[in-house]
């Protein structure tokens, strides 16, 4: 194979953040993601026909979606030629979702790819148990009512509750809330301490909400009539007082970890589009971000669930042929502020350099934008991609963390 | 070409093809294949009729287990009547004997002696779907291309194949009277549950679904019906009589008796239900020889068939262009989002813009409504119809403009405001962009005065309601290029519009034309005469809305601003009348409640603060003469329009007057009127107008051409 081609971000936008069970309840994730998408085409100034492919990240997936990619093409009436894949690392989808058009742009498969990801955990998809579930397709394959009947033999009283989607960890049967207790213990992490991180996330946030570098990623979402265009999480009257006087959540004898100091569940969906950089130039495009590398890694989720940032980060560095240093800016996905400082402290025990925070989250980050998982890695990459454009900076980082201990690291560099 | 004798005509276009042996030795399904030479709709016409007959004969002597009428055209099965028969100086019985010849193809079908059923593939329209209507079954294809129906009555004609006599036979009186009066051209789904077909299935499926119901498919009686209550209606005399006199009365409220169509398909299906149907035959054949040869079918006839050729004719002297695929519009009022909406579900992706989210967000709810409807009344599929929402995006600022082929600004009427947006719109659009600016009278030249390329600036007069009003008036400045025009024109075409090219100017044509006749009517206020007079006056001619009503309809300001352009346009000082008066003192028409009338809810009464305002009794009645010298004054002005090169032909000019005006389509648009005036009102238009400008002025001289007593369809 020859020389690889780049792939660049041509830009990106993403729904307001809204809490979720609020005003975005009743749009489903398709509508979200729907939304992000035709606009992202739009303010790219892009024709639909000149677009490869759509890949799309979503982890609380509706039944009635098999391809959820897929239907973004078909609700959107784009040409039906655009072939589409949804994929899934649990919170860190839509950096799949990105890394891979970015490779299919590098190995010549595709020129533009629209890649994002979008999550309504207003609408998570509720179950039968095995049994029942197994009985009603029983049930549906019979042929005579008698049969239809039996189906059903040994269905007991508690089949018949609904089941919601896993909130624990398979393998440990730890909470994500729990497993990030232990991080908070194994690094040393004291409660003041997130609590400050999570301040900070909300002064920030509201900093760029204010100055309008937040409002120029976010497209309205008009429905019935009204208009949403804010992220509905960030809390402006935040105090280290009123942090510290939240009970921890997952454990109330020890625990550290508070609704004030992790990431709260969101609606939102976020889409960019990439291109390769020689149609980029091509267009006349500027401000081009181009992904220099990327690594994911992943570690034992009974160790330290959330911390295969700090092992993924070195190697995306090293691909890029970058240290820590040269990254100007850096966007870490926040699940928990004990999560976030648990990263710093591995990577500078493991000899990866020593972070400095005045550059990570300059506009926040996860826990007071909000965390709608599929969203959140395509939600980065454009902050990040749209902050190094304006503060012009050659080296940015972006990593995200994942539930069964995955996690993704990509480099991104501003082209000049 | 003569249909005297339809024996001597040489047969073309059907064909029997016996079916072959199964594999069991029974007899195989035949089938009657209509594939008319060099057109594509199989359209009937006299050898087709000849042809159907033979394959008819031939079947019958074939003897096959079944028999399945197919179309060969892709996506086409009958569509009807060929209309160039009609539109050849043929006697009211030389006609009939083509209606009659298909009555007797339609009993040799209902005589045979195995089970027939028609594939329908695509349109069946007309004496297609009554071919289909001597079938014993009905399948058809689930398609967009199939429509269904016997829409005779709107070119002034009725269904005379025997659809008065099949249809009401088949699905009862009330439905069979809907269908034929109002015109209904049903989707195959509709078609299936209005009972014309007995299945719909999937294109591919449709030959074989039709060969296996010919195979095991019974032959079928006709009930009237599917309910006791429809059978009730259909053959039950009492019951009948009511059903026909209410379907009268409703006609002669909805054409207030312009039209005769109507009345004869109704006294044909009335004969047929109590006399029988060979009566019904012949009320029908008599009917349609008569209806054919009368003034208001000419005319109908000549209107349709200007606006099939009109699809070539806008073009004419232009280059090819293609329709747009990326649109974008400024400005999400009414106007602008009932062209979003008319463009999206034409095809197109549309951006819409105005100042704020919330008017955007208005006007894409208003996009929303619009497409539901249309989802709702089956004019589109509901799926279609989603697609069509999400195909318009909204946005405050100038995003995706650079990706739209052509952008439409539909901002308010008022010039500098029209101006500023046409400098956004070039920082804003890449150069190739076409922008059209939708504007009723302001003229183009002005508008795009001060544009950085003012070769693709031309203006696209959008008429209100979008959805429902057929025309597209393209307005033509000098700087504009041939390119520019013809992207605009094909637009307009893909949107499924009529489209007419005018010159630039002052109110072009059809605003220039209508406010010269508002005017006019505005003037016999200060003589007198009472609002409703007026109104009612030339409702009772054929117009859709009396002049006043429509001046409050599109609101004082709005007619003020036109009538001072129109004054301008046609070298008159704009003069103190009606509309200024009522706007000067704050009237605002019907949208605030008080213009001409006073509007209360869904009732109007006449305004006596006009009468005050103008120190008028408004008591006077008007004339027998007040309609038909309106009219020629909207005529005169039209002709003064071609005669001046605003227009492009009198083709243009009746097809802008019927459809974007509510010019009385029985007379067939303003210069139809004025070939046919002396016929209808016993003297040239010439001498009618000197005699009108003898009395009140000037202004009523007649137009050069009028004066030269010019032809303009000869």
């Amino acid at each position: 194979m020859g020389r690889m081609r780049q792939a660049v971000i041509a830009g990106g936008w993403r729904t307001p953040f809204v809490k979720a069970g609020t005003d975005l309840a009743s749009a489903d994730v398709l509508e979200l993601a729907t939304v992000a998408t035709a606009e992202t085409l739009a303010r790219t100034e892009t024709t639909a026909s000149t677009v490869d492919e759509i890949i799309y990240g979503n982890v609380s997936r509706p039944v009635a979606y098999h391809n959820l990619a897929r239907e973004i093409v078909l609700a959107l009436d784009l040409p039906t030629s655009i072939y589409a894949s949804s994929v899934g690392m649990a919170c860190a989808s839509a950096c799949v979702a990105i890394t891979d058009a970015s490779d299919h742009i590098a190995v010549g498969t595709a020129d533009a790819v629209l890649a994002g990801g979008a999550e309504s955990l207003s609408n998570v998809p509720i179950t039968f148990s095995p049994s029942l579930a197994r009985a009603l397709v029983r049930a549906s394959q019979s042929k005579t009512l008698p049969q239809k009947v039996s189906s059903f033999a040994g269905i007991k009283l508690s089949d018949l509750a609904p089941v919601a989607p896993g909130i624990r960890e398979t393998s440990t049967g730890l909470t994500m809330g729990e497993s990030a207790e232990r991080m908070a213990a194994i690094n040393g992490i004291s409660r003041e301490e997130q609590d400050r991180w999570a301040l900070r996330s909300h002064t920030l946030a509201a900093q760029g909400t204010d100055d309008g570098r937040l409002g120029k990623e976010i497209v309205p979402v008009r429905r019935k009539g009204r208009v949403l265009s804010d992220d509905t999480h960030i809390r402006r009257d935040s105090t280290l007082e009123r942090l510290g006087s939240l009970r921890p959540v997952f454990d109330r004898a020890h625990g550290t970890i508070t609704a004030g100091n992790a990431s709260p569940l969101t609606d939102g969906a976020a889409t960019v589009l990439l291109l390769s950089e020689e149609r980029a130039r091509a267009e006349g495009r500027t401000g081009l971000v181009a992904i220099r590398a990327y690594a994911y890694a992943a570690v034992d989720p009974a160790d330290q669930l959330l911390i295969a940032p700090a092992y993924a980060i070195p190697v995306a560095l090293k691909r890029a042929g970058i240290a820590l240093s040269d990254v100007d800016l850096i966007e870490m996905h926040e699940a928990f502020a004990a999560q976030v400082l648990s990263t710093f402290r591995v990577l500078e025990k493991n000899g990866a350099g020593e972070i400095d925070e005045d550059r990570v989250n300059v506009m926040g980050g996860s826990i007071a934008l909000g965390h709608p998982f599929g969203a959140t890695g395509a939600r980065i990459l454009m902050t990040l991609a749209n902050e190094m454009r304006r503060r012009d900076v050659q080296f940015g980082l972006a990593s995200v963390c994942a539930a069964g201990g995955n996690g993704a690291a990509i480099v991104l560099e501003l082209l000049r | 070409m003569t249909i005297a004798e339809p024996t001597a005509i040489a047969p073309a276009g059907a064909r029997f093809e016996p079916g072959q042996a199964g594999p069991d030795g029974q007899d195989g399904i035949g089938r009657i294949v209509i594939d008319r030479p060099n057109d594509s709709a199989n359209a009937i016409d006299p050898p087709l009729l000849a042809a159907l007959s033979e394959a008819v004969s031939a079947a019958r002597d074939a003897r096959p287990a079944g028999l399945i009428i197919v179309s060969a055209k892709p996506g086409q099965f009958v569509a009807g009547a060929d209309l160039a028969m009609l539109t050849q100086k043929l006697s009211a019985s030389e006609i009939s004997v083509a209606s009659r010849a298909m009555h007797a193809i339609v009993r040799a079908i209902g005589a045979l002696p195995f089970t027939t059923v028609a594939a329908i593939n695509g349109n069946a329209l007309g004496g297609g779907f009554e071919l289909a209507l001597a079938c014993d079954w009905r399948i058809a294809a689930d398609s967009p291309s199939v429509r269904i129906g016997l829409p005779e009555v709107q070119l002034g004609l009725l269904p005379a194949g025997g659809g008065t006599q099949l249809l009401p036979r088949l699905v009862g009186l009330p439905r069979a009277l809907d269908l034929i009066l109002n015109a209904r051209r049903l989707s195959a789904r509709r078609a299936l549950r209005a009972g014309l077909v007995d299945e719909v299935v999937h294109p591919a499926s449709l030959e074989r679904a039709a060969f296996d119901r010919a195979r095991a498919g019974r032959k079928r009686g006709l009930e009237g019906g599917r309910t006791a209550m429809d059978r009730a209606t259909t053959w039950l005399a009492p019951a009948r009589a009511i059903a026909l006199r209410t379907a009268r009365d409703r006609v002669t409220k909805e054409t207030r008796g312009h039209y005769p169509a109507p009345y004869r398909a109704i006294e044909a299906i009335a004969t047929g239900l109590a006399h029988g149907i060979e009566a019904g035959f012949e009320a029908e054949a008599d009917a349609f020889g008569e209806l054919a040869t009368g003034p208001v079918a000419r005319n109908l006839i000549g209107l349709f068939v200007l606006g099939l050729r009109q699809r070539r004719g806008a073009l004419s002297g232009l280059p090819k262009s293609k329709a747009p695929e990326s649109i974008a519009v400024v400005g999400a009022g009414l106007m602008g989002s009932g062209i979003a909406q008319s463009a999206s579900l034409a095809g197109m992706s549309v951006r819409l813009r105005d100042i704020d989210e919330a008017a955007v967000t208005r006007g894409l709810g208003t996009v929303r409504t619009l497409t539901e409807d249309a989802g709702r009344k089956g004019a589109v599929d509901r799926r279609e119809a989603k697609r069509a929402i999400a195909r318009v995006t909204g946005t405050a600022d100038w995003s995706g403009f650079a990706r739209a082929d052509l952008v439409i600004e539909a901002v308010f009427e008022e010039l500098t405001l029209k101006q500023r947006v046409i400098a956004d719109l070039e920082a804003a659009v890449r150069d190739e962009t076409v922008i059209a600016t939708n504007t009723s009278a302001l003229p183009i030249a002005d508008i795009a005065r001060g544009a950085r390329r003012p070769e693709r600036v031309v203006g696209m007069h959008f008429f209100s309601p979008v959805h429902r009003m057929q025309l597209i008036e393209v307005v033509r400045p000098t700087a504009a290029s041939d390119e520019a025009i013809a992207r605009a024109v094909s637009m307009g075409q893909a949107m499924g519009k009529t489209v007419i090219v005018v010159r630039d100017g002052p109110g072009f044509y059809t605003t220039r034309v209508i406010g010269v006749m508002l005017g006019e009517a505005a003037r016999m206020l200060d003589k007198g005469l009472a609002i409703e007079e007026i109104d009612n006056a030339m409702t009772r001619f054929g117009w859709p809305i009396g002049p006043l009503a429509l001046i409050d309809e599109v609101g004082l300001a709005v007619a003020r601003h036109a009538g001072e352009t129109v004054a301008t346009a046609v070298g008159a000082t704009p003069e103190r009348n009606a509309v200024q008066l009522l706007a000067d003192a704050g009237l605002v028409g019907k949208r605030g409640g008080e213009g001409f009338y006073k509007y209360e809810g869904k009732k109007r009464v006449p305004n006596p603060r006009v009468y005050e305002l103008l120190g008028s009794s408004g008591r006077r009645p008007a004339s027998a003469e007040l309609a038909p010298l309106l009219t020629a004054v909207f005529v005169n002005e039209a002709v003064r329009c071609l005669d001046e090169g605003v227009l492009r032909s009198a083709t243009e000019g009746d097809l802008g007057a019927v459809l974007g005006l509510g010019f009385p389509p029985f007379l067939g648009g303003p210069f139809r009127y004025a070939d046919d005036y002396a016929d209808v009102a016993g003297s040239s238009l010439a001498d009618r107008l000197r005699g009108y400008a003898d009395i009140a002025g000037p202004r009523f001289a007649p137009a050069a051409s009028i004066a030269a007593g010019k032809v303009f369809y000869p």
